[in-house]
């Protein structure tokens, strides 16, 4: 708009678009809001939302399996992912995969931490082969296609996110 | 500069009065002496990794034979596979993240062939931890990944000339507990591919086993090669 000086019919036309353009890019973060709103019910002082998350479907004979997610940090303080808990298993970790070693000899292994660091206006990104939070001593088996109660533990403030997660082989975008 | 050879003079045709010596013509005889050198080095070089997506072994070598046990504690021996695409990989089923992320790619990936590909094809998953997973457990395991994977392991002494043999490691890392069986185990995490003629052609980083394209191509392309 600030480009059409002169009112005419190819102006009109640019506004349209600008405002459409306007428009969408607004429903866009609604939309975006909506979606962080609602799978961060709990999370009403919290500046972390929660993205993407699924857990492993593993084999029977499997006791232990792994939650993957996207934590988003809006907020100007850096947070940490120190924990979490479901009613289906003894316990959940924080875990990093570490690797040792070059070349053929290059060993991958997992590590448990205290806490994984979500930066201030930053991400941190559980995935298949990289940071996870791995649940151990399966009570009961976690089904594809179903949904399991999860609880991650934030700090600082002993925060809480409730969670109902997908259970799925692959990962859910 | 300015001498004559009888060479220049016996062809009169090109240039009678150019010089022998003249080093305009040696400086780009030179280059391009030099730039075909190169571009052999690099061809042959190119020839070796032939576009693979896995890197490619450069001699191919006879891949260890290893002897081991599957379900039901049946001997299993990679050469009763020759004739097949091997892919195999070490691990052991309390994985939890690396483990289960490869055996679903590779699921994926064998689930991407033809079925008359497949028969060409065995996926072996290979447990460094005989103390927890019996053959039957491991059965249980690779099978709930897919049906037609084979699951191996047996006494340790096998299984680390195994290791040893693909130039492959492992070690266990006890765990908080002190719980006898609270380890986990750090382990290569590489997928190694055998060729039908029993050479250990091809290697891959588990961050490559989920692209189910590249995997397929290279695994087409082998099953193509004229058996040496």
């Amino acid at each position: 708009m600030a480009f059409c000086k002169n009112p005419s019919f190819l102006c009109a036309f640019a506004s349209l678009r600008e405002i459409s353009v306007f428009l969408m890019s607004r429903l866009f973060s609604f939309a975006l809001v909506f979606l962080s709103v609602h799978l961060a019910l709990a999370d009403e002082q919290g500046t972390v939302t929660v993205q993407h998350p699924w857990m492993r479907a593993v084999p029977d004979v499997m006791d232990s399996t792994a939650v993957y997610m996207v934590l988003v940090n809006t907020g100007s303080d850096p947070a940490e992912l120190v924990g979490g808990s479901t009613t289906i298993a003894d316990s959940v970790a924080p875990m990093i995969t570490t690797k040792e070693g070059e070349g053929l000899k290059q060993v991958v292994g997992m590590q448990s931490v205290d806490s994984l660091k979500i930066p201030a206006h930053g991400t941190l990104v559980l995935e298949p082969n990289g940071n996870h939070l791995m649940v151990m001593g399966l009570k009961e088996h976690p089904k594809e296609g179903t949904q399991i109660d999860f609880t991650i533990k934030l700090e600082p403030g002993d925060h809480e996110i409730h969670l109902q997660i997908p259970v799925s082989k692959r990962p859910v975008k | 500069m300015n001498v004559v050879s009888s060479k220049t003079a016996s062809a009169p045709s090109t240039s009678p009065k150019r010089p022998f010596f003249d080093w305009r013509v040696w400086t780009v005889a030179s280059v391009l002496l030099v730039a075909v050198g190169l571009s052999v080095l690099l061809g042959v070089k190119q020839k070796a990794q032939q576009g693979f997506f896995g890197m490619r072994m450069f001699p191919l070598k006879t891949a260890y034979d290893f002897k081991l046990n599957g379900s039901n504690g049946t001997e299993v021996r990679l050469d009763q596979l020759q004739g097949k695409v091997v892919l195999f990989l070490f691990g052991f089923t309390h994985c939890a993240n690396i483990c289960p992320t490869s055996l679903t790619n590779l699921a994926e990936v064998y689930q991407a062939l033809t079925p008359e590909e497949r028969k060409q094809v065995q996926i072996v998953f290979i447990s460094v931890d005989p103390n927890r997973d019996t053959p039957q457990t491991l059965e249980q395991y690779v099978t709930s990944f897919d049906p037609a994977f084979l699951g191996l392991t047996g006494p340790k002494s096998s299984i680390d000339q195994t290791v040893l043999a693909y130039g492959a490691s492992y070690e266990m890392v006890a765990g908080s507990s002190n719980q006898p069986n609270d380890y986990s185990v750090n382990h290569s995490a590489y997928t190694y591919l055998v060729n039908p003629s029993g050479k250990f052609e091809l290697l891959y980083g588990n961050e490559k086993l989920i692209d189910v394209q590249q995997m397929v191509t290279d695994i087409r392309a082998v099953l193509r090669e004229p058996r040496s």
